[in-house]
Order: structure tokens, then C-alpha cells, then sequence
């Protein structure tokens, strides 16, 4: 009947559907061979695409996530290029999430839920003992062959941020911390022609540049967390739990941390430090490169960052003024590179970590501004300049604390700098507060 | 028609209106054509001096927009035709075939409207990489589609009902089946509900974020919200080529708005008010 | 698929009339199970349990301790006091300057249409992109807004940082969904006003009534109908307000004041990572959502009888 030749039309219509849909899915797993995506810059000849070569060779994909910025990628590009050219069997699937830490750790919450987890991933330091506390990280040491080689070659705190209930569970990538940014122009135009060498100097020259009516402010901070507070805060003899890791009472809380803290505090209230920190305002690094911040606090990637923002910008870096004991300070950034438990091919994973942490990788990332780790490099004249201030910085810079809950612990210090600055609590009872909460977390 | 105002207070009224409405998106348009410096300017300008076209340069030939702008544009395409057809097969049955536990049926449908997306994702990812959809555009597609279904079901089942069974009945007799009744007859004459699915499918399908997000591992299937957003760095806020994106992402927009938009309004007449 | 009245399954009914429709309703069902309620079961379970992403099968059952935590929890109701406010204010902004709109545009004017397609270009823009304009407007430092108070009018005499005070983020928030959402509300509208017969005003105004009188009487009673429908579609989007909020408060900056409901679930399920905790949340919303839903159409249902 014509009906039923209609509805058999339909049923077959819809299991072709069907069929296509799967089809679909499956083809789609795109060998992406970046090295050949991208336009090849600076004339770098290493692009031949190997995944175009005969399918003789058993091609094995590692996939990678990371979050670098825009020239940084670019920049990496050529790594995997130069490592697929030594390795053909091998392709690197590489993933960049944006630098928010929402985006990188979203999808580390959504890859847990699925068990889809890349081979590796470049992530911050400080959540390496948070993966590895929660299991799904390869323990490296006792399992690369080269282990013990790269760690000797590497420099030791940031080595240390690996370390996990006797194991190390990565390879520490590079390396960064912060110093002081000073626009030069706004200094002269004041009449001082040098950076302020000494905090009590620092809040002078930070008031001094300011103009609250017309937004101008001699120093702004990135935010509350505390990263952005980190640098001042450790120059000043703060600590935030002793180092055994069993309290906070008496350290968040300390005498030092609170001067720090009330400093701070004081600038703010007095319109020397740009209220930006709160949210809604100008950025740190588009007021400093407008003449709007006269000084911030920040990394070596600042260099490539206003290249292309601000190209006739020139950053003037120094360091972090002395705390009231006559030593600077700073904190310790950077990054981690991690195998997963769940990586398919642990052998080419692990070549690829290798690959990362050699002298050639290091020295091609640090033409964008990423410190590298290996300690044979420190002089090395392919290093950009504008590193030796920061090396220099790095010997007195100190890490955060190296423990799975250490991202709630920020929040704890974060929330408290905020009651702090809105004026709901004094600073001593504000981190009296923090103290609680993160002797709380290090049970 | 009835005047409660004489025609100048009318327009007046109206016009001001029209600058509120509009002059947001005049200084957004503005600051496109800004640099970098001058988005900071105090006063703010509401014409960019020195006018510059470079925002625009460098999002069309960096970190490959063009590449997020066709994802969108192939996502947004699978999501309308494929919401188009699910939801009138479905709509076509809750508004003609009478069966028992029918309304049942149709509230389960409608309690699609009231879930907040945001809560589904995990298990929606769960679900997604099961079926070997992570990192692919049908992953979007499918679950696009799935948010949309409930609303625009409910739409064009007022529509559908508002067709006079007569044409029906006439092609039954003939012999027709219903797949031909569907096509032929339901369809054509609704026209203006399903110009109405098509607008609210290609905005849903065209600016979602968190799924996209989530779904998407590979840089070169990403869609254009996340291109916006990686625009908003965490350090710098890069104004103007954010506003240059959007203005660029808005163009589809602008387009399927004007070419539906006649039908649209209609459409909304018929759909709108159904309970 | 014609109403049948024998109850005989023969084989030409299931072929002409069962399968047709079970055919039909497959695709949309299937999805519909696969996407939408099998997730949904998923979240419901997870809410009574403290849910261990990485090995579920290790979750411990809490029951309802998730529900009652969040009733206890001062971030929640806070987030619920802020998604009610935001909900009141910008619903009946809406509703009202979308009826005047409305009310405006049904006149016999030249260029309606183009006053029409005006209005609605905000709504048909992103979340995404509104946020990022009104947070430009409101920048604390260098805003249009805070320009225009201070320098401009001189009504303020320093600028207002707009979204680190836990009341004043409110204008810029309720002023951003207002500003998207007033053009759909007009052509909601103007579809219920056309629908009303012109005679009615005609035999009215021949009875005397003047405009007023025309609107209380004929226009609002017969807009009800709209009206009901509005307001569950506005305040339902109000309830489940996320984009902006998200975008523009960066978490509930500062001190999770500025949370929406669906914000602060947000960084309990991805920040915090408690699962089990987060599904909860959700769920109390669409129980919430529901609820007044239901309320609602059975308003709707009432007035239907006219």
C-alpha cells in the first residue's frame, strides 16, 4: 500500500540518518597536525607534516592541554614541530584552554567525570599536589628513564612542587616569578629617577604618583587572590603556615603578615593603590602600559604582552623593594608538565616530557618569555635579557604552600584581603579568620 | 486604530526610546574602531579618534577566527534543521493524534523548559563522550537541539493546531499518507511558527558558551562565543577587539533577522499565545 | 492519523495510524531521554549523595543533608535574595515599558516597522555580548556611566564602582536584561493588541469612554491572557539568570555577595567540586521554577475561560 512503501521510506530515511550520525563520530578523532595548521612563522622549515607520510609507520598520538596565551602558542608550535620531525611515529595532539583558571579546570572536572583525561598536561604548580592527591597522575620518578637525570638538571624549588607524599608526580616546566614594573616616563615626570629600593619607600613614591580624581594611581594589584598580594607580603617577612604544614596559627596571623596586610590596607584607603583589585576597573597591565598605574607587580611574559598591545612601551623592571629586615622577596610561579594514569601511550608520553624538559625546548619557549627550569641554561646567551632580573629575584622568591587544598587556602586568604579592604573586619582579626579556616583544610 | 496620543507625543516618545535602545550598541560599534589607548581615554569618546580599523584586522586574520566563525556558522546550520524537523514530527503528533497518557507525554516535554542548563552539563558530558560525541560538532548539535526541543515543540503545536483539518481530512480520503499530509499541507501553511523555531534555534545554537566549552577539546572546532571570551584575557581586557569580534559574530545575526523577521512577527501572533 | 473508534489493533491501523506516530515521535523522544531526563536522573542522584567525581562508585549516601545544607547556607541565601530582586525588578520593568512600547507602536504611524526591528535588535544579542558591553559601560574608572554622573550631570562627585557593592551591581544588572529583553516583550505584546477588535474601541468611544477608560476596561482585560504568559516566561528567565551574572561578577566578587542562584552552583559543582552539593542546588531552582510555573498556569487557566 502506499502508506506502508511511505513509512518504510521514513524508517529507512531515519536508519540512515543514523548510520551517518555514527559514522560521523567515529571518523572525527582530526589528526591535528598544528605543524602545518599554522602558518609557518619566521620561516621555520621543520613543518613537513608527518602525518602525511605513508601509513606504514604506526602512528601514535599523544594528547596534551595547556594554557598558554596567544604568543606562547604560537611560539609552541614550533616545539611540537621540531619534536614530530624527531619523532615521526609520534603526533602531538596539542589543546589550548583559555587562561582563566575556570576553563582549564573545568575541563579537568568534566575529563575526571568521563575518565577522559589528555596523556599530559602543563599546569600550574600549585595544583599538581591537588591531581596527584586525587589520583589520577603517573608517579615519574622510578618510571622515565631520564627521571633522575632531568631532576638533577632542574633547579630545586620548582623541582618541589612535584613532590607528593614521597613521589614526584611531573617534571616542573618553567619557571616564574614576579617583580616590580615601574613606568619610568610617569617616575621622571615626578622628578625621581630611580625605583623605590625599600617598602617604607614603596608606599611613599606609590602615594606620591597618585591623583585619585583623575584615576591615576601609583600602584594596582591584579586582584584579591593571593598571588597578586604575594610578592609584598613575603618581602615583608609574611608566611602563611610553618613549614611542617601542620598550622597557620601565628604565621597567616603573624606579626609580619599583618603589617603586610595593613600596608596594603593603607595605600588602598588612602587612594595610592588603584580600587581595580575589587573588579570593574582597568586592568593592571592596560593601566600600567597607559601611565594610569604608575607601578604593578608582575611576570616576565609582560615583555611579549606589550609588544603587542603598546609596542613603544618600555617596561622597566627592578626589584621587589626590602621588607623591614633589608631582603626582598617574591613569590614562586610556574608551571608543571604531568602524565596521567589514564595516558595510552605512556612510552611516547614520557619521550614527549623528555622532549619538553631538553635545552632546546626550554630555549625556544624562552624567546616569548617562559623562564626555564633547567639550571644549565641560567646564563645561556639565547635567554632574553629582561630574564636576569628575574633569575636574580628567583634566588630570595619564595613557593606557595605545596598542598592538595591549597586552592581553597587562596580562597581563604582572598576572601579575607577582601573584608579587609571593604573595611568589614580589622586585619588582625580578618586573618585571624583565614587561620581558622585553613588549620581547618590542613587536617 | 485607536489613538491614545496625538502622533507627536507618539514619536517622540518612540524616538527616545530608540536612542536608549540604540546607543549602547552605537558605543560598542565605536569602540571597534578604537585603539588601544583610546578605549581608556577619559573623556570617553562616543567617535573613535584616531578612527582605526586594525581591531578588526587582527581578529579576522589571528587565532584563527575565521575557523571558529565557520564552526558556528556548520553547528548553527545542523541545529536549526535538525530542531526544525524533530520538533514539528513531535508538535505534528501533540496537535492531530489523540492517544491515551498524550498529555502526560506532553508535560514530561514541557518540563524541558524549566531545567537550568547549567546543572545538566556533567551528566550531559557523561552521556556525550558514551557515544563517542566529545569533540565533535554533532555533540553540540544533538544536545542544541535537545534544549530546544520542549520550547519550540510547544510553539509549533500551536501553530499545527491552528490549520484547518479540512485540507487534512480532504488528503486522508485521497489516500495521502500522513508523512505526505505533514509535508504538503501542515507545513507550507505554517510558516510563520517555523520561521519563529529557525530565529530561536540559530540565536541559541549561535551564542552558547558552556557547552561549547566543555564539549570541544580541539582548538580548530571551537565556535565563536569562545573566541569573544579568549579575546577578555585574564590581564587585558582588549575592548576593542572583543567589540570587533562581536560585531563580526552579529552579522549572521543581523542577516537571518532581517530575512525572517517579516514572518516573524507574524509567527510570534499565532505561537506566542497558545496556552 | 486519524482519530480511530474501533479499539482493534489491526495490522493496517498499526501500520497506517501506530507506527506513523510512534515514528514521529521517536527522534524528539529519543534525544529527549538521552540528553535531557537521563542527565537529569543522573544530577538528582548525585544531589543525595557526596558525590566522588573521579570514582563514583565510592560516593557515600547522604540523603538530603545536600538540601538542608543549602537551606543553611548564607551564600545560597544570599544568591536566592539576589535572583529574587534581580527577578521582581526586571520582570515588571519589563512588563510595564514593554506594554507602553507596545501601546506606542499599535498607532497608525509611519515607520512602525522600522521602529519594530529597532527594538528588537537588543534581544536578538548575546548574553555574552550585553554583558561585556554593560561592563564597559560601568567601568569603575574609565565607564560611560560613571562619566556621564559625574562629569556630565555632576550628580555623583566620585566615580561608583558599580560591581563591587553587593546593592549597586543591581542597576547595572536589572538595566542590561531590562535593556535586552524590552523588544521581545513589545511584539509579545503587539501580537496580544492586535488581536483585539477595533469595534470594541469604536462602540466605547461612542459610549463616551475616554483613553483611559478604553485601556482599564477593553485593552488589559483582553491582554490577560498575554500578560500570564509573560510574566511565566520572564520570571522563569529571571530565576534562571546566569550568563551575565557569571560574566560580569566573576564569581560572586566580591565575598560571594553578588551571586545568582545558578552562580553560586556553579562554583560549588566546578570550584569547589562539591558534586553532590551542586546538584542539590539546581534541583531546589527547578523545584522553585516548578512551583511558580504551576501557580501560574493555573492563573492562565482561570482567565482561558473568557
Amino acid at each position: 500500500m502506499k502508506s506502508q512503501k511511505s513509512i518504510l521510506k521514513l524508517v529507512s530515511a531515519i536508519i540512515t540518518l543514523a548510520v551517518f550520525l555514527t559514522a560521523c563520530a567515529s571518523a572525527t578523532t582530526p589528526v591535528a597536525d598544528h605543524a602545518t595548521q599554522q602558518p609557518a612563522a619566521n620561516g621555520s622549515t621543520a613543518t613537513e607534516a608527518p602525518a602525511q607520510s605513508p601509513a606504514s609507520i604506526a602512528k601514535v598520538t599523544v594528547t596534551y592541554w595547556h594554557s598558554m596565551s596567544n604568543p606562547e602558542t604560537e611560539q609552541f608550535n614550533k616545539v611540537i614541530a621540531a619534536f614530530e620531525a624527531a619523532n615521526p611515529d609520534i603526533t602531538i595532539e596539542s589543546t589550548r584552554y583559555a587562561s582563566d583558571d575556570n576553563s582549564f579546570q573545568n575541563a579537568m572536572v568534566t575529563a575526571m567525570s568521563s575518565k577522559t583525561f589528555p596523556d599530559a598536561a602543563r599546569m600550574d604548580i600549585a595544583w599538581v599536589s591537588q591531581y596527584a592527591a586525587d589520583g589520577v597522575l603517573m608517579p615519574l620518578d622510578g618510571q622515565m628513564s631520564d627521571f633522575n637525570a632531568i631532576s638533577k638538571a632542574v633547579f630545586p624549588g620548582p623541582l618541589s612542587t612535584n613532590f607528593y607524599q614521597g613521589h614526584y608526580y611531573g617534571l616542573p616546566l618553567d619557571t616564574n616569578t614576579q617583580v616590580l614594573l615601574w613606568n619610568k616616563q610617569v617616575f621622571q615626570a615626578a622628578g625621581i629617577n630611580e625605583p623605590p629600593k625599600t617598602l617604607t619607600e614603596f608606599a611613599d613614591v606609590a602615594c606620591k604618583l597618585s591623583d585619585k580624581n583623575k584615576e591615576i594611581y601609583g600602584y594596582a594589584q591584579g586582584g584579591t587572590y593571593f598571588w597578586a598580594s604575594a610578592p609584598i607580603f613575603y618581602a615583608m617577612g609574611g608566611k602563611i603556615v610553618d613549614d611542617k604544614q601542620t598550622t597557620a596559627t601565628g604565621y597567616i596571623n603573624g606579626p609580619q603578615s599583618v603589617a603586610a596586610f595593613t600596608m596594603l590596607k593603607s595605600l588602598y584607603d588612602k587612594g595610592c593603590m588603584s580600587p581595580n583589585l575589587l573588579g570593574g576597573g582597568i586592568a593592571t597591565d592596560a593601566g600600567h602600559g597607559e601611565g594610569k598605574y604608575a607601578m604593578i607587580i608582575d611576570g616576565p611574559w609582560m615583555v611579549d604582552k606589550y609588544k603587542s598591545m603598546y609596542p613603544d612601551f618600555q617596561t622597566n623592571f627592578a626589584l621587589i623593594p626590602t621588607g623591614p629586615d633589608g631582603t626582598t622577596s617574591s613569590v614562586v610561579g610556574g608551571e608543571d608538565v604531568v602524565i596521567f594514569n589514564s595516558a595510552k601511550n605512556k612510552e611516547a608520553t614520557m619521550k614527549w616530557l623528555s622532549y619538553l624538559m631538553s635545552p632546546d625546548a626550554q630555549r625556544i619557549m624562552a624567546e616569548v618569555g617562559i623562564m626555564p627550569t633547567l639550571a644549565g641554561l641560567q646564563n645561556d646567551p639565547a635567554l632574553p635579557p629582561y630574564f636576569g632580573i628575574f633569575m636574580e629575584q628567583l634566588k630570595t622568591a619564595q613557593a606557595r604552600v605545596p598542598h592538595p587544598k591549597w586552592s581553597q587556602m587562596d580562597d581563604a586568604i582572598n576572601q579575607a584581603y577582601q573584608r579587609i579592604l571593604l573595611g568589614e573586619q580589622p586585619v588582625q582579626a580578618s586573618l585571624d579568620q583565614a587561620a581558622e579556616e585553613i588549620n581547618a583544610l590542613l587536617k | 486604530m485607536r489613538k491614545f496620543f496625538s502622533n507627536g507625543w507618539t514619536y517622540f516618545f518612540l524616538l527616545i526610546g530608540l536612542a536608549v535602545v540604540w546607543l549602547p550598541l552605537w558605543y560598542m560599534l565605536a569602540t571597534s574602531f578604537k585603539t588601544q589607548s583610546a578605549i581608556f581615554e577619559v573623556p570617553p569618546r562616543l567617535w573613535p579618534n584616531p578612527f582605526t580599523i586594525q581591531n578588526y584586522v587582527d581578529v579576522l586574520t589571528t587565532n584563527h577566527f575565521d575557523r571558529y566563525f565557520f564552526n558556528s556558522v556548520k553547528v548553527a546550520a545542523g541545529t536549526v534543521t535538525l530542531t526544525l524537523l524533530v520538533s514539528s514530527m513531535l508538535a505534528y503528533v501533540f496537535a492531530r493524534v489523540k492517544f491515551r497518557g498524550r498529555d502526560t507525554l506532553f508535560s514530561i516535554l514541557l518540563l524541558g523548559m524549566m531545567v537550568p542548563p547549567v546543572m545538566l552539563i556533567i551528566p550531559q558530558f557523561i552521556v556525550a563522550s558514551w557515544l563517542s560525541l566529545f569533540n565533535n560538532h554533532w555533540g553540540l548539535i544533538l544536545v542544541y537541539t535537545t534544549m530546544n526541543i520542549s520550547m519550540q515543540t510547544f510553539l509549533l503545536r500551536g501553530v499545527f493546531e491552528l490549520v484547518p483539518r479540512d485540507l487534512e481530512e480532504a488528503a486522508f480520503i485521497d489516500g495521502a499518507d500522513s508523512w505526505t499530509v505533514f509535508l504538503r499541507i501542515i507545513l507550507p501553511l505554517s510558516k510563520p511558527g517555523l520561521a519563529v523555531v529557525i530565529i530561536n534555534s540559530f540565536l541559541y545554537s549561535w551564542e552558547e558558551f558552556a557547552w561549547a566549552q566543555i564539549l570541544i577539546r580541539e582548538e580548530s572546532l571551537r565556535t565563536l562565543p569562545i573566541a569573544i571570551a579568549n579575546y577578555q584575557g585574564e590581564h587585558l581586557t582588549e575592548w576593542g577587539h572583543v567589540f570587533a569580534a562581536t560585531m563580526i559574530a552579529l552579522i549572521p545575526v543581523i542577516l537571518i533577522y532581517l530575512i525572517f523577521q517579516r514572518n516573524f512577527v507574524q509567527g510570534i501572533a499565532t505561537t506566542g499565545l497558545k496556552g | 492519523m486519524r482519530a480511530q473508534s474501533k479499539h482493534q489493533l489491526t495490522s493496517q491501523r498499526f501500520f497506517h495510524d501506530v507506527l506513523p506516530t510512534i515514528i514521529f515521535l521517536l527522534p524528539g523522544f529519543g534525544l529527549f531521554f538521552l540528553f535531557m531526563l537521563g542527565p537529569m536522573g543522573y544530577s538528582l542522584r548525585m544531589s543525595f549523595y557526596n558525590w566522588n567525581l573521579a570514582n563514583p562508585e565510592m560516593s557515600t549516601w547522604v540523603g538530603f543533608d545536600n538540601y538542608i545544607k543549602a537551606l543553611n547556607d548564607p551564600v545560597f541565601r544570599h544568591a536566592v535574595l539576589n535572583t529574587l530582586i534581580y527577578t521582581i525588578i526586571t520582570v515588571s520593568v519589563q512588563m510595564v515599558l514593554g506594554l507602553c512600547v507596545a501601546v506606542l507602536l499599535n498607532q497608525q504611524i509611519r515607520g512602525r516597522a522600522f521602529f519594530r526591528v529597532s527594538y528588537y535588535f537588543p534581544v536578538i544579542t548575546s548574553w555574552v555580548i550585553v554583558s561585556v558591553l554593560f561592563e564597559y559601560l560601568f567601568n569603575g574608572q574609565v565607564g560611560l556611566v560613571n562619566y556621564v554622573l559625574k562629569d556630565v550631570l555632576h550628580i555623583t562627585t566620585t566615580n561608583l564602582r558599580w560591581f563591587i557593592d553587593d546593592r549597586l551591581f543591581f542597576v547595572p544588572m536589572t538595566l542590561l536584561a531590562i535593556w535586552k529583553g524590552v523588544g521581545w516583550t513589545t511584539i509579545i505584546y503587539l501580537a496580544g493588541l492586535q488581536a483585539i477588535p477595533a469595534e470594541l474601541y469604536e462602540a466605547a468611544t461612542v459610549d463616551g469612554a475616554n483613553g483611559w477608560q478604553r485601556f482599564r476596561f477593553i485593552t488589559l482585560p483582553l491582554l490577560r491572557t498575554t500578560l500570564v504568559y509573560l510574566l511565566i516566561v520572564l520570571v522563569i528567565g529571571g530565576l534562571n539568570a546566569y550568563v551575565s551574572f557569571f560574566l560580569i561578577t566573576n564569581g560572586g566578587n566580591p565575598l560571594d555577595r553578588t551571586h545568582s542562584i545558578l552562580t553560586w552552583m556553579y562554583k560549588v559543582t566546578f570550584l569547589k567540586r562539591d558534586f553532590g552539593y551542586g546538584a542539590a542546588i539546581s534541583y531546589w531552582l527547578t523545584l522553585f521554577v516548578f512551583l511558580i510555573s504551576l501557580l501560574q498556569l493555573k492563573l492562565l487557566q482561570k482567565t482561558a475561560d473568557y
